[in-house]
């Protein structure tokens, strides 16, 4: 092996592009080869290496998850240049790309294995819940922008698929322990083993404390002492049977119950105003995944996948209940010099949230059905150098009818290692119930604000008006087209990847805040205004309602780029440095304002440096830069740093420190997005310990 | 709908049109794979006095493949030679490892794999093991896996590292 080899294969641990197609020296590793794909076609995931893929994608190595020491899913994703993740306290979470991140309707589709947690309520994703093992991740991939044709609806901002080992390859045991300045205790345990000679499952188990944060943040001129405490049992496992070679089946799921605490605000009583509160909420959440893969041939497959999803959870004013079915059917396959993908797709909703003082409903919607199917054909116009990706999805949902979105992407490889690339594509956000449906209580409209002028009576001036966010069943679905532009280069030393792209949202969700047409109802109560009746005219005030409308009737076009740049510095040192930049421009109808995320402007440079100190040490440290004006806070810089020592083949240790040098920051403040009042986020350090059995 | 139908329509070409293309990659990833039980294999008899470390397969098209990926390499300090044969006592004689696809499995089925000495045979069908096979790939979530029999490898004169046998799924006692 002469040095430039040498030097090439830890390369590929480091680029986020580089899966090589046909063997080179480096993939002589055993466990380089066991990574590999014979297929070359393949439903849920993607079937060409990543470099050769026409989106903005970035691939996040099990091997970078463990050097992190990164503690939940979220954290890992704080390694990938290019999605913005934002904390608002130790549980609670906002991610996307390419966007603004709210805790809710992010617009990014989140699935493990090809399982979607897609909720059509809030269109949340419930980070915090979530538990995925990180230690059983054999990789997460990452799309920015709307690359998710192959997988489902509301993928406008970009895709997760975070794609968990094979039972087969965790056969042994497994533990953890860590403990840290904001965590009591964090304890895993995975037990994996054989199931004669055709399966293999693994089982596991997952333990968490938290504290609370120690900086708690300041609400209407008063101190709030932070409460994001979290209590969390998991269980979940795995079984993979593979009867022949033609045949695959797997099993898998997990249950997740956690007691987190939060500080919220609500407007609960007669006074209308937003009161602030702390609680302790319940999360129950629940997975279930059966998939049958079947091999037709070498360059043909075809698979079922039956999924459940349950999430129950139980606030101090907000119950929610939701299940969902989804039944996926996908048949892969190349004849000649043409790949195509189809399938079919239906899911079923079951809503049972309770009204209550926060929200009710109109129209009771507690089932939502969704169907369709998607086809796509790649075809090289060229071969080994020009490839055509043509395909649609059509689907169906119950509340706004049959929905298409196309898409045409083009590749162009002149040689091996360069790749420009285009696309246009368009996708929708289906609304959720909120939009449609709910009547959200929200914090009441002064009287004075409303009129305009003070009436003289600071009592009555300040009066808030009971006032809700008001579902509209008119309302449409979101529509985005996007064009992207995109060039790549990898090369034994460094890789390049840079994508621009356009997005232009129609019928975007908009609030009216034109209260013109319901001014009506105030008319008995200025009437005893005018006739000096003060108490009278407060009491019919009571009476009076504001709502504020949910409407399609923004437009919002966003713009920006991505650019990573990973680099061998030396033998063993791999640096990797992004920038991202996003601009967000509403235009607003008169009288509207929007719904997530304002005229924004979004920059994000990062920096990753990943070191082998000597043999069985190694540093891995990311600095995150992030500068934007769409979250109501400073920029700020976080460096986050992890020490890891393999002590011996079953043991190592590892130190994290993170947020370090960024001070008591907040990271998320859009209050009026969230019921949530986000803390300060503060420096933690992590001690972990763990074994291999 | 059309979709639906040309899809049903097709399926029993697939079948058949297996692209040599993907083959040739699977091919090209076992060689990789016996490369490394060459390297973390011991064979009690000697290597030393040998030219060549001997890799032989049933298969011409495996042969093809392997000869092109396993070029200019070496497993106990011996340049890998990569020999096409058929089953005969005779051919056999020198191979180190021998290699036999689904396809030309059927040939196997008469020999007597089992008494081979100092042999390390791998094979990719059902029941090859059955058949006195001593590991063998199997596919699973559209990767290579690979089962063992170590008791079989051990009396063939052979021993497997435990860095490719903790990869492995051990088989035991079978008749």
């Amino acid at each position: 092996m002469n040095i430039t080899k040498k030097l090439a294969w830890p390369l590929l641990l480091i680029s986020p592009l580089a899966i090589a197609s046909s063997l080179n020296n480096e993939d002589f590793d055993l466990d380089a080869l066991m990574g590999m794909d014979v297929q070359a076609t393949s439903a849920m995931k993607r079937a060409q290496s990543a470099f050769d893929t026409a989106s903005s994608i970035y691939v996040l190595s099990k091997e970078q998850i463990t050097k992190s020491g990164a503690m939940s899913v979220p954290e890992a994703l704080q390694l990938v240049p290019g999605l913005i993740v934002r904390k608002l306290d130790n549980n609670q979470w906002a991610i996307t790309a390419r966007g603004v991140a709210s805790r809710y309707s992010s617009k990014l589709l989140v699935m493990i294995d090809g399982q979607s947690l897609y909720s059509p309520q809030f269109a949340a994703v419930y980070w915090e819940a979530l538990n995925v093992p990180l230690y059983d991740i054999e990789r997460i991939e990452v799309i920015r922008g709307q690359g998710g044709l192959l997988w489902g609806s509301n993928a406008n901002n970009g895709v997760i698929n975070i794609i968990t080992k094979h039972s087969l390859d965790t056969r042994n045991g497994y533990a953890d322990f860590s403990l840290g300045n904001q965590i009591k205790h964090d304890a895993n345990i995975r037990y994996g083993g054989d199931i004669g000679n055709k399966g293999s499952y693994r089982i596991y188990a997952h333990l968490n404390d938290g504290k609370a944060s120690k900086d708690g943040t300041i609400y209407r001129d008063e101190i709030i002492t932070p409460v994001d405490t979290a209590e969390q049992y998991a269980f979940g496992f795995k079984t993979d049977f593979t009867p022949n070679n033609e045949w695959d089946v797997l099993l898998q799921g997990d249950i997740t119950y956690s007691k987190l605490g939060q500080n919220l605000r609500a407007a609960i009583d007669e006074t209308n105003t937003n009161l602030a509160f702390s609680e302790n909420f319940d999360r129950t959440d629940t997975r279930l995944m059966a998939r049958v893969d079947n091999r037709i041939s070498n360059t043909a497959n075809q698979m079922l996948q039956l999924s459940w999803l349950k999430q129950s959870g139980t606030e101090l004013y907000l119950k929610e209940d939701f299940e969902s079915i989804d039944i996926d059917y996908q048949m892969n396959f190349i004849y000649s010099s043409v790949q195509l993908d189809w399938g079919l797709n239906y899911r079923y909703n079951a809503v049972n949230s309770e009204e209550g003082i926060v929200f009710t409903s109109d129209k009771d919607i507690h089932f939502l059905e969704q169907y369709g199917g998607l086809f796509q054909m790649q075809y090289s116009v060229v071969p080994d150098s020009v490839d055509l990706i043509v395909g649609t999805k059509l689907e169906h949902n119950d509340l706004t009818g049959w929905q298409n979105q196309p898409s045409a992407r083009l590749t162009y490889k002149p040689v091996a290692n360069h790749l420009a690339w285009g696309a246009v594509s368009r996708s929708v956000r289906i609304p959720m119930l909120l939009e449609y449906d709910y009547n959200f209580k929200v914090s009441g409209i002064e009287l004075s604000r409303l009129l305009g002028e003070s009436t003289g009576i600071p009592q009555l001036d300040n009066y808030r008006i009971e006032t809700f966010l008001n579902g509209n069943d008119e309302v449409d679905s979101e529509t985005y087209v996007s064009y992207e532009l995109g060039y790549r280069f990898s090369d034994n030393y460094w890789s390049i990847d840079l994508s621009l792209y356009k997005t232009e949202g129609e019928n975007v969700v908009a609030y009216t805040s034109n209260f013109e047409d319901q001014s009506a109802q105030f008319l008995p109560a200025l009437a005893l205004l005018q006739a000096n009746q003060f108490e009278l005219a407060g009491l019919a005030l009571t009476t009076t309602k504001l709502e504020l409308d949910v409407v399609s009737a923004a437009e919002a076009t966003t713009s920006g780029g991505d650019f990573v740049l990973a680099w061998q510095a030396a033998k063993n040192l791999k640096m990797e440095l992004g920038y991202s930049y996003t601009d967000l421009t509403y235009d607003l109808p008169l009288g509207t304002t929007p719904a997530i995320g304002y005229n924004s402007t979004n920059r994000q440079l990062f920096a990753k440096a990943d070191y082998s100190l000597f043999t069985n040490h190694t540093v891995l440290a990311t600095i995150r830069i992030e500068n934007s004006n769409a979250y109501n806070t400073n920029n700020y810089a976080a460096l986050d740093i992890t020490w890891n020592w393999l002590v011996d083949s079953h043991w190592s240790v590892g130190l994290t420190g993170k947020n370090l040098f960024a001070g008591s920051h907040l990271e998320f403040n859009n209050v009026s997005e969230t019921y949530t009042i986000p803390n300060y986020i503060d420096e933690t350090f992590v001690l972990t310990i763990s074994a291999n059995f | 709908m059309r979709t639906f139908f040309f899809s049903i329509l097709i399926i029993p070409l697939l079948s058949y049109s297996s692209g040599s293309f993907a083959n040739e990659k699977e091919y090209k990833l076992k060689a990789g794979f016996l490369y490394n039980f060459a390297r973390f294999g011991h064979w009690e008899t000697s290597l030393e006095s040998n030219e060549y470390f001997e890799l032989c397969s049933t298969s011409s098209d495996f042969v093809k493949v392997a000869s092109k990926t396993l070029q200019g390499r070496n497993v106990h300090n011996l340049p890998i030679l990569i020999r096409h044969i058929s089953l005969e006592k005779e051919m056999l004689a020198s191979c180190k490892m021998l290699f036999i696809t689904e396809d030309t499995a059927t040939d196997a089925q008469n020999n007597e794999l089992i008494l081979l000495k100092n042999i390390m045979l791998v094979g990719e069908a059902d029941t090859f093991i059955e058949n006195g096979g001593q590991i063998r790939f199997f596919l699973t979530g559209g990767k290579i896996r690979f089962e063992i029999y170590p008791q079989r490898l051990s009396d063939a004169g052979i021993t497997m590292s435990s860095k490719v046998l903790r990869l492995a799924r051990i088989v035991e006692n079978v008749e």
